[in-house]
């Protein structure tokens, strides 16, 4: 044995000396050639792009302005092979020097390299649907977080910006909704690290999701990213990968490549693309007196006995509230980076800072971030290397939403006759409402985050093909909330100051293993085998502190621990999941690929019966165009088919303990501590199960001008963990438990194109179009829900999830003005039986267009987004077209369109709070109240839109006048966002979500802040 | 050899290696109780009966108090949240918030109570006195008849479980009862009850047996069982632990537990009651949801009617608010479930029911006095009986009484104008028609 390896070391020596010794033969330089190697459209240069002269092995590298030098045996004219990762390989002949070479970039994704579960692979042999979109796309936008940006980028996602509110919750599926009660976010894995996605942010804001968890990544550091959406790409995760997966790579530095600085900044410009509306003060009082006659006459009274509020409507005064709420918002980012490598490491490193404010007074985002990734490779054999991303951000919060006391509410609702501040000068407040301005100068309510996400990895390549990794990582996130209401809001009046500290910490710990075999065999090579096998140890912790004082000396005292009262509460739960996992994949003469993976999961959440799930997974692809009848065809450049089936596995979303019968502690009583029962036990509860099959296609034409990706899936989840609903006498509402199902079906295409290419002029189309089917095809019983109890939304079997259920209004009686709904069950009265499901928050289609023009330096981009199919529930409507029935809130302009004299048409009942006969149709009754309580089909309106989301201009100054003041790249450009929407949507805003802190309570707008319209210019340096 | 080692060893290491992923896939909480280990000493029964108490909390802290308020003349509408608006118009959906938080955390009190109820006996530890015992399980005893008296005046008779729910086959085949078998039920456990619980001098923030017996008189004038619910409200009234103080606004200002007090839950700093904020306008931090009404402002100003009970609402004009629970800074207002007032009421009631009119008027007159309201001008029975339900009216005039005093006297049609006797009833929660196929809706719904 000892004695082999001394010999192998021997044998390594000589194969070693001899090839140095090869390369030195033969010294009789015959030519000398001096070039620079260009990116074709953009003409920059590409450091790192590998020159050789063909037949030869002596090849080199471009340096980091892209200039390479030869000094050669061979004699001109010669052949030479240029390539670069991304871009097409290039074969010309030379005859002289200088040269110059410019390349393209590869427009065919299937040369690409993609990053699946635990191992690369070549685009063309995967057998899976995953999309690959370059980290460029997402940078240099305005909204934080990278996964907002992929709205409309490419297939397969949803993406919904909940509001616009820098910074703020955004909802992102893969391929549909596949829950219930379970979580329906994708797992997103950066650098290998599992990050935590649940907003750490504990403040109430209503029903919203406070923050993105992902902003907290610098768009800018990411070089790539994979969504990874079928069974076959997944179910290497598990138990993780039931919602798709989202892999981002970051930028590293290339061996031997001289460092590089890149600067890179925006300053932008953000206002309201529209402003709320609301009646004027004679409006108001018009509109109350009309309601208070027909009340009266409703209830049998005679109209002229009536006393109006307002005897003259027309002398009432306008206080204008919605123009203190918006302001022109700034946002400003400035970043800087380095790149680069020596022969032994390679490295980058960033610092970013980015601000933005929001339109609506006074939330802003502030985001420091710091990277490094580091590589060392110790021996040939063994590298070392570690990826570690800090970042703050603070946020300046602001509730609205269902909150009354939040800031739009504020200005919104209260009456417009009614004014702004007291007579002595105070802030005035009506009803449940605080004063707008009040809570804009006065709320103190600050999130800051502290994220660290890094990994350290070895690799050892035992043998050529062989290679053990070893992975160890952390996401930290530590959340300090402070907030702090004085005597000047109304939330700290009746307490004298009330204020809230609290530290949540969150911690995903992450060890892997994989050992993985790559190798082609066989003479002619025409085997392929990629397999690798590995485990996981992954325990995820949360825990909370928090403190509460009231009552202050002061205004400005603001520390917990200087008030009068003071209470504390501590939380913390851990979960654990153990995981082994294998896949293989085998490739025959570049044409048939077979594959398979087994995962298997171990999980602390589920009950002792069965806490083990298995998820395996299978697929096929075909590369017809390897096939001598295709290529006779002399039509497709490349044409792929592939299939795949799997199972994949969710656990997340439910608590900690969720299989245990649990008594809870802290039912306190006159200080003694009490305990109560609160969770049935449940040892069978197991993963929730999808099990998917995808068939697709990839194919090429016209000399890879156009490519086309298409795939349909269809994804049954069942076993789903769901809160089945108990009867409440049980002591119980709900037990979870592996019940129903749910169905996603789909169809996904993508179409790259490159319309022109010449040397001066390119223009390129991205086009992309996904259709997503959802049905619940199980579930125990009707759950509704939503609205602060007003049980808009509804599950229900037959149907999607996020249908909205409500009274369907078919008309206002021209003749009694009243509204007539649809007596579903025909009994002749209006009863909660009659509320149908009237529409869907879930868009039928969603898709982008992008298209860029480029001629010579300049740059010319614009990218639409569109959506259709949904509904959208305007709250805002709901609450103030409400007839009068509400005495505190004002009206929208639209409650003008009431009916009023025997004849009119229209869909705005008869103004009126009368409450005799509730379950009347068509009676007066349930024109805002009664019944239906304006749960009214009226109220709910399409949400489809088409939006210009971005519109780029951008000039690359020329190189010779760049290298007189020492920069190799500038790039300036000007940049409009929103900028064009068509919808029929009446709200200020289609891209709206407002209860998305549940996911089964989409598609409500409730005093939300718009999208903004944004202009920002910026400019990108690189040295 | 060598295959033998490494089988064996591979083996081991599997034993070794499954074992240790069982135990490191094994998490408890650290704030929960497995419950199998819930009831099991001294400690854990207490901490039980505890966490009864604060279910009781969770009905009556606010919207025990609102259904039985807003409903009626007393209290309008003042806010944004329809599921009040529901309430205030007497239109309730089966899925009225206010409802249906309401039924399911009775039926989660019964179930703490059920649990003790059952566990107690078996608990074995000798720091648990005998007395202590008997107080534990006559406390669930009594919280167990609170709850079905108010999901039976509210509700109708409804499925009475009596047993804890350790898992769901417990539920199996058991229908609506009528009124009257909840009632029996109520009357069962008051009478172990009464049995059980201690009594002092001091204590009004647990169930004691006087509060054992005034729910009983209570319940018996609910049944038109006059002579019962006249001869337990005398024994309430006889201890002399309870006096009608005055002023009246005494019993509803800090420090509370006031000779008035049969029972009230306490709060604290720790332990908040936030109702106030449903009653004041957001000028004074609150959301000003409930109002009183404007006829109900002019009763309490009337010196002749309201008295001394114009303390119970505040501020002037259109902003005038109700604030009965005003502990704004501190949060700690009581729950006020049974004062002596009521006592005298119930005996009034039942006296002048059975022609003892001098007595009859007698006990209006000691609540009329206490607020500095001259006596009542009322002699007949029938005009004793309009005075007493009036007096009702203003001395609980936030309480959860109005509405199911004028639904058991049937007279919400009259004065309400609720004249659909179906709407005397609110609807069993929609969840529960939808996953229980034992229970039937309540008429109309």
């Amino acid at each position: 044995m000892n004695h082999l390896y001394k010999k192998g070391v021997y044998l390594f020596l000589c194969v070693f000396w001899s090839a140095i010794s090869f390369a030195q033969v033969n010294p009789t330089i015959k030519s000398t050639l001096n070039g620079t190697v260009l990116d074709q459209s953009t003409n920059q240069p590409l450091p790192g792009a590998v020159v050789r002269i063909k037949g030869t092995t002596h090849s080199v590298s471009a340096d980091s302005e892209g200039k390479f030098s030869f000094r050669t045996g061979q004699s001109f004219p010669y052949i030479l092979l240029v390539s670069y990762l991304g871009y097409e390989q290039k074969e010309l002949t030379v005859n002289g020097s200088p040269v110059t070479i410019r390349l393209q970039e590869t427009q065919n994704q299937l040369n690409d390299v993609v990053v699946t579960g635990y191992s690369t692979q070549e685009r063309k042999y995967i057998a899976g649907s995953i999309s690959s979109i370059k980290g460029s796309t997402v940078q240099n936008q305005p909204g934080g977080g990278f996964n907002q940006l992929l709205q409309g980028k490419t297939t397969g996602v949803q993406i919904t910006t909940n509001n616009g509110v820098p910074g703020a919750g955004i909802t992102f599926r893969v391929r549909g909704n596949n829950s219930i009660n379970a979580s329906v976010d994708p797992l997103y894995i950066i650098d290998g690290v599992f990050v935590n996605n649940s907003d750490p942010i504990t403040a109430g804001l209503g029903q919203q999701a406070a923050s993105n968890p992902l902003a907290d990544l610098n768009p800018s550091d990411i070089e790539d990213i994979q969504i990874l959406k079928d069974a076959n790409a997944t179910a290497i995760y598990g138990s993780l990968g039931a919602n798709g997966v989202i892999i981002v790579t970051t930028k590293r530095g290339t061996r031997n490549t001289k460092a590089n600085i890149n600067l890179n900044t925006f300053q932008g410009w953000a206002t309201a693309v529209e402003k709320f509306k609301v009646a004027s003060g004679p409006e108001v009082a018009l509109l109350t007196n009309e309601s208070r006659i027909n009340t009266a006459r409703d209830n049998g009274q005679n109209p002229s006995t009536v006393v109006l509020p307002f005897p003259d409507p027309a002398s009432q005064p306008t206080y204008d509230r919605i123009s203190g709420l918006f302001r022109t918002a700034r946002s400003q980012n400035y970043e800087l980076s380095t790149q680069g490598g020596t022969d032994k490491s390679t490295y980058y490193i960033s610092l970013g800072y980015l601000n933005q404010e929001s339109i609506v007074k006074p939330s802003e985002y502030t985001r420091y971030s710091g990277r490094l990734n580091y590589d060392n490779y110790l021996t040939d054999k063994l590298k070392i290397g570690t990826s570690i991303n800090f970042t703050r951000s603070e946020r300046k919060l602001s509730g609205s939403d269902n909150n009354p006391t939040g800031v739009i509410n504020s200005a919104l609702f209260p009456r417009s006759y009614l004014p702004i501040y007291n007579a002595d000068g105070t802030y005035a407040r009506y009803g449940s409402f605080d004063n707008h301005l009040a809570l804009i100068e006065n709320l103190d309510n600050n999130a800051v985050g502290w994220r660290t996400i890094g990994n350290i990895f070895g690799e050892y390549n035992i043998i050529p093909g062989l290679k053990l990794r070893s992975s160890w990582s952390i996401d930290n996130t530590s959340e300090y909330d402070n907030s702090y209401s004085s005597t000047l809001i109304s939330a700290g009046i009746a307490t004298n100051g009330s204020a809230s500290s609290s530290e949540n910490k969150y911690q995903v710990l992450t060890n892997e293993q994989v050992l993985s075999f790559v190798k082609t065999l066989g003479a002619d090579k025409k085997h392929n085998i990629n397999a690798l096998v590995g485990n996981t140890i992954n325990t995820v912790l949360n825990q909370s502190t928090t403190a509460t004082g009231t009552g202050f000396a002061a205004n400005s005292l603001r520390s917990v621990s200087v008030a009068a009262t003071r209470s504390g509460s501590a939380q913390r739960s851990e979960t654990k999941l153990l995981s082994f996992f294998s896949k293989a994949s085998y490739t025959y003469d570049g044409k048939y690929t077979i594959d398979g993976s087994i995962r298997a999961d171990g999980s602390s959440k589920f009950g002792t019966n069965k806490r083990w799930g298995y998820f395996p997974s299978g697929g096929v692809a075909w590369r017809l165009s390897q096939e001598d009848f295709i290529k006779d065809l002399n039509f497709f450049n490349e044409l792929k088919l592939r299939a795949s089936l799997g199972l994949s596995g969710n656990q997340n979303g439910i608590g900690a303990y969720a299989a245990q019968g649990l008594w809870s502690s802290g039912a306190n009583y006159l200080e003694q501590p009490g305990i109560e029962p609160t969770q049935l036990i449940n040892p069978d509860l197991t993963w929730e199960t999808t099990r998917q099959f995808n068939v697709g296609t990839d194919f090429s034409i016209f000399k890879n001008r156009l490519s086309i990706t298409a795939d349909y899936y269809n994804k049954y989840t069942y076993d789903l963990l769901l809160n089945v609903p108990v009867p409440y006498r049980s002591g119980f509402a709900s037990y979870l438990q592996n019940y129903g199902a749910v169905r996603n079906k789909g169809f996904e295409l993508g179409i790259n194109s490159t319309n022109i290419e010449s040397d001066a002029f390119q223009w390129t189309t991205n086009f992309n179009i996904s259709f997503n089917k959802n049905k619940i095809e199980k579930l125990a019983s009707d759950i509704s829900l939503g609205a602060s109890g007003r049980n808009i939304s509804i599950l229900r079997q037959g149907y999607s999830v996020n249908s909205f259920q409500l009274y369907k209004q078919l008309y206002v009686d021209p003749q009694t003005g009243n509204a007539v709904y649809d007596d579903l069950n025909g009994d002749g009265i209006i009863t909660s039986a009659d509320r149908q499901i009237v529409g869907n928050a879930l868009p039928k289609y969603t898709g982008g267009l992008t298209n860029n023009f480029n001629y010579k330096g300049f740059d010319l981009s614009f990218f639409f987004y569109f959506q259709q199919g949904n509904k959208i529930m305007n709250m805002n409507d709901f609450f103030m077209v409400h007839g009068g029935t509400q005495a505190n809130i004002g009206f929208l302009p639209r409650q003008l369109e009431r009916w009023q004299n025997p004849g009119d048409v229209t869909d705005i009942p008869r103004l009126t709070t009368y409450s005799g006969n509730p379950t009347q149709n068509g009676g007066a009754a349930n024109n805002y109240g009664g019944t239906v309580a304006s749960l009214s089909s009226r109220y709910l309106e399409d949400g489809s839109f088409i939006r210009l989301k971005a519109l780029t201009l951008g000039y690359a100054l020329p190189k010779d006048v760049l290298s007189r003041i020492g920069v190799s790249k500038l790039r300036i450009y000007v940049q409009g966002t929103n900028l064009l929407t068509f919808t029929k949507y009446g709200g200020l805003d289609p891209e709206v979500s407002s209860q998305s802190n549940n996911q089964n309570t989409v598609g409500y707008d409730w005093a939300t802040v718009p999208q903004p319209k944004t202009i920002q210019v910026g400019a990108n340096v690189t040295f | 050899m060598n295959t033998r080692y490494i089988k064996n060893g591979i083996l081991i290491a599997f034993i070794l290696l499954s074992a240790s992923c069982k135990k490191f896939l094994e998490e408890v909480p650290n704030d929960a109780l497995p419950t199998e280990s819930s009831i099991v000493d001294a400690t854990t029964a207490r901490a039980a009966i505890t966490g009864a108490y604060d279910r009781v909390q969770s009905y009556y802290a606010r919207h025990y108090p609102t259904l039985g308020t807003i409903t009626t003349d007393n209290v309008i509408f003042n806010g944004t949240l329809s599921e009040y608006l529901q309430l205030d118009q007497n239109a309730i959906p089966t899925d009225n918030v206010i409802t249906v938080a309401a039924y399911q955390a009775i039926y989660r009190t019964i179930n703490s109570a059920n649990s003790v109820i059952a566990s107690l006996p078996a608990v074995g530890d000798p720091l648990l006195t005998t007395a202590e015992r008997n107080k534990i399980l006559g406390e669930a005893y009594f919280i167990r008849a609170l709850a079905y008296f108010d999901l039976g005046r509210g509700w109708g008779g409804v499925q009475l479980q009596l047993v804890p729910t350790s898992d769901l086959g417990v539920l199996k085949g058991i229908k609506r009862s009528t009124l009257d078998q909840t009632y029996d039920q109520v009357l069962a456990d008051l009478v172990q009850a009464e049995q059980l619980l201690p009594e002092d001098a001091t204590v009004r923030n647990r169930a004691q047996k006087s509060a054992a017996r005034a729910l009983r008189a209570r319940l018996h004038l609910y049944r038109r069982q006059w002579a019962d619910a006249e001869n337990y409200a005398s024994q309430v009234i006889s201890n002399t632990k309870y006096t009608l103080i005055k002023p009246y606004k005494s019993f509803f200002t800090a420090p509370f537990q006031t000779a008035e007090s049969v029972l009230e839950l306490a709060y604290s700093a720790n332990d908040r009651n936030t109702y106030w904020n449903l009653w004041y306008p957001s000028s004074a931090g609150g959301q000003y949801t409930l109002k009183p009404s404007d006829a109900l402002v002019a009763k309490l100003n009337n010196p002749a009617v309201g008295g001394t009970r114009n303390t119970l609402i505040a501020g002037t004009g259109t902003t005038v608010y109700g604030v009965l629970y005003n502990t704004t800074a501190t949060g700690v207002d009581p729950s006020y479930l049974i004062r002596i007032a009521e006592l005298y009421l119930i005996r009034a009631e039942a006296r002048a029911q059975q022609n003892k009119l001098t007595e009859a008027a007698a006990d209006l007159n000691a609540v009329r006095a206490r607020a500095d309201v001259p006596p009542t001008t009322a002699t007949t029975q029938a005009g004793l009986l309009q005075a007493i339900e009036d007096e009702n009216g203003i001395e609980f005039a936030f309480e959860s009484h109005r509405w199911f005093d004028l639904v058991r006297t049937e007279r919400a049609g009259a004065v309400l104008g609720v004249t659909n006797r179906n709407y005397w009833l609110f609807p069993i929660p929609y969840s529960d028609i939808q996953s229980d196929p034992d229970v039937v809706q309540n008429p109309g719904y």
